[in-house]
């Protein structure tokens, strides 16, 4: 007997049983049923790589009311939405950022500029000036005293100081904060003069920026105008250690996850990141900018930070990789002196010398607002397709090109030419002297100078 | 500062010395171990309530396949590729899984002993034991207008005829839905549906003309002059047609324009097919060659004499990924190549009846259609090397009365084989053909018309650029072939080309001129070394400049620029010539070589 079957689909196991039922699918993943497969997956790469260009529009908000450069940013404790800011002007704003609205606004806090602002707690705001004075601020909507944020504020107390102040930082925890001028000083809320000075024994030094560790809420560092990075601790009244670099340091921040971690934003265009247990060489060296970095704060996930600097562009740095960071810039922006993460590490805030406040996007593409669960699928699907592909000429070249203002593509395209130029020199230098005699210096080691005990 | 020291270094020492396979890590007894997996009480408790996503799933122990990047210094990228390949590993045993998903079995003949044959079942005794459903598609279709040729959608839902006097139709042959039925009224040689059956194109007297599902003419294709056959790549959305000039074209459908025209240089051509695996284009010329085209050459990938005589039918295997194709020639031979390898068919065989229409199934079931017949071959024979040229065991057989069979088109998920002959068209039941599981994804027969359209947009936005059209489509992310060009500079380090000087540099790009510049005048001179010896130092002073001032050694040694010119190399090549010559004059003249005698052979010697 021959045994005969012919293929056949039962049309019931195919078909919805209902109507309105989804049609059910089937499922082959024998290859040769997918032909294409790696050349379509590249197709949706290079696709996922232009849709990511298209809706990267950072660009979220630009906050109004000061009347000149903003000079210095902090964000309140335990809050997503409260920035407060100061202002060359000596106006001094708290931000809701969701609302875009004033929750505390006064316009003349200090003569002259405010150089720095920093949150005590929930309600009290901290500002200092070159005024030489430093004045503590009830930021709720009506104050103790009955004044509204339209009315004229009175601080709740002032701090005479000796000279000018460059920066504030609040204790972790204690009734504390350090000021910087042309020493280090700790005061106590309640008490009207420094409970201490601090500095280092040769240091002649103005204090530009301090900043209190995160995990070790009695370390202090603070960065100065002659090129150097100094630890304190409060508890000692001691400075512990200082190390003096090529070229000055702007901006300070302490890692939010990795106590001991700390990124300067220095002059010579560079970004480092230095372990504070061995200070003889940054970590990590970040090079972007063309031009001087002003300022630098981490995300509070502490797997990037964002960075302003004196080439008006605002860049976004991931933590461990030193080049190609994210770029952002405006046709009116000018000069960045001030930058911060926002709480929840989606947006970046910058401020800059037009006196205007922006608010951008942490990740330049994503889709603000709700997202519902195939979208975000497709959205993983697409950032898994580009991780893969990366490495295809098309894909990477799409992901990775910048569109950047002229000035700063020909700032970059300079310094370029210069170091290589000065490679060369050096190179050529090395090839006409002894065997030996000049050995190449790593770019790490050129960093610090002198590392002081 | 010690305290932050000391949390710092819990999180991460300070030390940067690389942890390889090399070091042994000691095992430390104390309270800082590692509880094992098993003691884990809280663990254990919760394994049975909850789920881990796939990232999370513990990786030990590792799956077989998975590679140690032990070599690689870089921490980060080590443990990527370990993650990517453990990953690749967990994949593939998932896909082993997946096997249980494939729930319906293909069709087939099964003989009991030797002396049952699976050719003697007649097409009656098959779709007897048919299910009635199945038995529905045995069909013959009685038309008027000249022989038929057909086509399938991929999903093999839907069924386009085109007779030879111009009666065009598509349908639903599952339903019986008719789409559209024209008389066109003047000669059609070929037609092939588009993307789905919503479109499809007619190769007729002139052009090419694209109707949509309801018939309506959409464009004529005036590009396309005098098509004889058609062939649609899906995933490139390509429509390519060969017409009796001898043109292959390609015309994109989503964005309208023509991107190659290939001039096969071979004359009219009738018999095209493309490989379903790569998207290249087959082409069986009158004068026996067989071409295969994509769109980036200008010239075949591959130019092959596969018969004496004009070539009749060609086809691909889909079930092999396109490993293999047929041919068959007017000369009444059909050839199973090899398509990796092609010295010589793989096995060939005679049929009766002259030129033969070629189809091959999805699991690999050949059909050729010559004189009044359809013979149907299966797999492992047909693709086994075999020297002699003996039929091959013959699978199933059908008699057709109504020659010529012009056409063979195997329904796609189903086991049917259409046959267009003169008198219309005959669907017969192959057992065996169809591959019994499809993906929804790809093809599905029971799509609805949302499905479709979603396909429509998928399809287009996953549309591949017709320049990645290659023989081999893995070449796709595959890693770039290493450049031949090397830098390095007597085997030092590799220098980038950039800042090598300018003689490395030509020397690298094989443009360099080597010969040393007094090499030419030391040659020249060395023939009369004994004759300068003799000479005095005064002497020698006197003549040192002698023939520097010819006019090729001048030429030379002006033009000398360290590159190799071809202008220079000749008037070398010149002076090296002259010089020879000069000294077997000389030698002859000394009587220490025999002159070559003049002999009648001279009138074949090449003039140098």
């Amino acid at each position: 007997m021959v045994k005969i079957s012919v293929l056949q689909h039962a049309p019931s196991a195919h078909l919805p049983t209902r109507p309105g039922d989804p049609t059910p699918t089937q499922r082959n993943l024998d290859p040769l049923m997918h032909p294409f497969a790696k050349a379509r997956e590249r197709t949706r790469a290079l696709n996922a790589a232009k849709i990511e260009r298209i809706f990267a529009k950072p660009f979220v908000a630009a906050l109004e009311g000061h009347m000149e450069a903003v000079e210095t940013m902090s964000r309140r404790p335990e809050s997503l939405t409260a920035v407060a800011s100061g202002s060359w002007d000596g106006g001094l704003i708290v931000h809701d950022i969701a609302q875009r609205t004033h929750l505390m606004r006064v316009n003349d806090a200090h003569k002259g500029k405010v150089s720095g602002v920093c949150f005590s707690d929930e309600h009290r705001l901290l500002s200092c000036g070159v005024d030489r004075n430093v004045k503590l601020w009830d930021t709720r909507e009506v104050d103790e005293n009955g004044a509204g944020p339209s009315e004229s504020r009175t601080p709740l107390s002032i701090f005479p100081g000796k000279s000018a102040f460059n920066s504030i930082d609040h204790h972790r925890s204690d009734p504390l904060f350090a000021t910087a001028s042309t020493v280090v000083q700790v005061w106590d809320e309640t008490k009207s003069a420094p409970i201490s000075n601090l500095t280092f024994p040769t240091s002649t030094e103005t204090i530009s920026a301090i900043k209190f560790n995160l995990a070790e809420s009695s370390v202090l560092a603070s960065i100065g105008s002659d090129r150097t990075f100094t630890l304190y601790d409060i508890r000692t009244g001691k400075a512990e250690r200082r190390v003096v670099m090529q070229m000055r340091s702007n901006a300070l921040s302490w890692s939010p996850t990795f106590p001991t971690s700390v990124l300067l934003a220095s002059e010579d265009h560079n970004l480092y990141t230095f372990d504070v247990r061995s200070l003889n060489t940054p970590t990590h060296i970040y090079k972007g900018h063309v031009a001087a970095v002003t300022s630098c704060d981490w995300s509070p996930t502490g797997l990037e930070f964002v960075s302003g600097g004196w080439d008006r562009t605002v860049r976004i740095w991931k933590e461990g990789v030193g080049t190609q960071p994210e770029v952002y810039h405006t046709k009116r922006m000018q000069r960045v002196a001030s930058t911060l993460f926002t709480a929840d590490a989606r947006f970046v805030l910058s401020g800059s010398d037009d006196g205007n406040l922006r608010m951008w996007k942490a990740r330049a593409s994503e889709k603000l607002g709700i997202i519902d669960t195939r979208e975000r699928a497709a959205m993983e699907y697409r950032d898994s397709l580009k991780e893969r592909w990366k490495f295809d000429k098309a894909v990477g070249k799409i992901s990775r090109t910048r569109h950047i203002p002229k000035p700063v593509h020909k700032a970059s395209q300079t310094k370029r030419t210069m170091l290589e130029a000065q490679r060369v020199k050096e190179e050529r230098r090395r090839k006409h002297t002894r065997a030996g005699e000049s050995k190449p210096k790593a770019e790490r080691k050129k960093v610090v100078i002198a590392e002081q005990t | 500062m010690d305290s932050l020291f000391a949390k710092a270094d819990a999180i991460a020492p300070v030390s940067k010395r690389r942890k390889t396979g090399k070091h042994v890590q000691r095992n430390k007894p104390g309270p800082s171990k590692q509880p094992s997996a098993e003691s884990d009480k809280t663990a254990h408790s919760v394994a049975k309530h909850t789920n881990l996503p796939p990232s999370l799933r513990p990786t030990s122990p590792t799956l077989e396949g998975t590679k140690k990047y032990s070599h690689i210094a870089d921490k980060k990228l080590r443990t990527q590729l370990t993650r990517q390949s453990a990953n690749t590993a967990r994949a593939k045993a998932l896909v082993k899984d997946a096997e249980l998903l494939l729930t319906e079995d293909a069709g087939m003949v099964q003989v009991e002993g030797e002396l049952e044959k699976t050719w003697r079942v007649s097409q009656q005794e098959v779709s007897q034991a048919a299910g009635q459903e199945a038995a529905r598609a045995r069909q013959e279709w009685r038309l008027d207008g000249g022989p038929y040729r057909s086509r399938y959608t991929r999903n093999g839902r839907h069924l386009a005829i085109v007779g030879r006097k111009g009666h065009v139709a598509t349908f639903d042959w599952q339903t019986g839905t008719m789409h559209s039925e024209l008389q066109l009224g003047e000669t059609c040689r070929d037609i092939t549906f588009l993307h789905d059956h919503s479109h499809y194109a007619v190769a007729q007297k002139k052009y090419v003309f694209i109707y949509d599902r309801d018939g309506v003419e959409l464009h004529r294709l005036k590009s396309h002059i005098e098509p004889t056959r058609l062939e649609f790549l899906p995933y490139h959305w390509l429509l390519a047609s060969v017409g009796n000039a001898g043109y292959l074209k390609y015309q994109d459908t989503s964005t309208g324009k023509v991107i190659a025209e290939h001039r096969t240089k071979l004359g009219g051509c009738n018999t095209m097919c493309q490989n379903a695996h790569n998207a290249v284009i087959h082409l069986g010329h009158q004068n026996g060659v067989v071409t295969l085209w994509t769109p980036n050459l200008p010239h075949p990938a591959v130019r092959l004499l596969a018969h004496l005589g004009p070539v009749v039918g060609l086809s691909v295997d889909p079930s092999t990924g396109g490993r293999y194709m047929a041919t068959s020639g007017q000369d009444g031979t059909v050839k199973v190549w090899d398509c990796r390898n092609w010295k010589g068919a793989v096995r060939q065989w005679a049929t009766r009846g002259g030129g033969a229409e070629l189809e091959w199934s999805q699991k690999g079931v050949l059909a050729v259609a010559t004189g009044g017949s359809v013979n149907t071959y299966a797999k492992p024979a047909i693709q086994s090397p075999f020297t002699s040229s003996v039929n091959p065991p013959l699978y199933l057989t059908h008699p057709i009365p109504h020659r010529p069979l012009t056409s063979l088109r195997f329904c796609p998920f189903q086991d049917i084989l259409t046959v267009g002959h003169t008198a219309g068209l005959s669907s017969i039941l192959v057992p065996g053909a169809g591959e019994p599981n499809f993906d929804s994804a790809e093809a599905d027969p029971f799509e609805n018309k949302q499905a479709r359209r979603e396909r429509e947009v998928k399809g287009l936005l996953d549309k591949i650029q017709p320049d990645m059209i290659a023989l081999d489509p893995e070449f796709v992310g595959s890693l770039a072939p290493e450049p031949k060009l090397t830098t390095a500079v007597d085997d030092k380090t590799d220098v980038p080309f950039a800042r090598l000087p300018r003689l490395e540099r030509l020397r690298v790009s094989g443009k360099a001129d080597e010969t040393e510049e007094g090499a030419e005048d030391a040659a020249d001179q060395g023939s009369d070394e004994e004759a300068t010896s003799r000479l005095s130092k005064a002497e020698k002073e006197k003549k040192k400049m002698r023939g520097k001032n010819k006019s090729l050694k001048r030429y030379l040694r002006k033009q000398r620029k360290n590159v190799i010119d071809p202008k220079a190399v000749a008037v070398r090549e010149k002076l090296t010539k002259q010089r020879e010559e000069r000294k077997k004059a000389i030698a002859i003249a000394r009587g220490e070589v025999e002159p070559r005698k003049p002999s009648a052979l001279d009138r074949f010697r090449r003039s140098t």
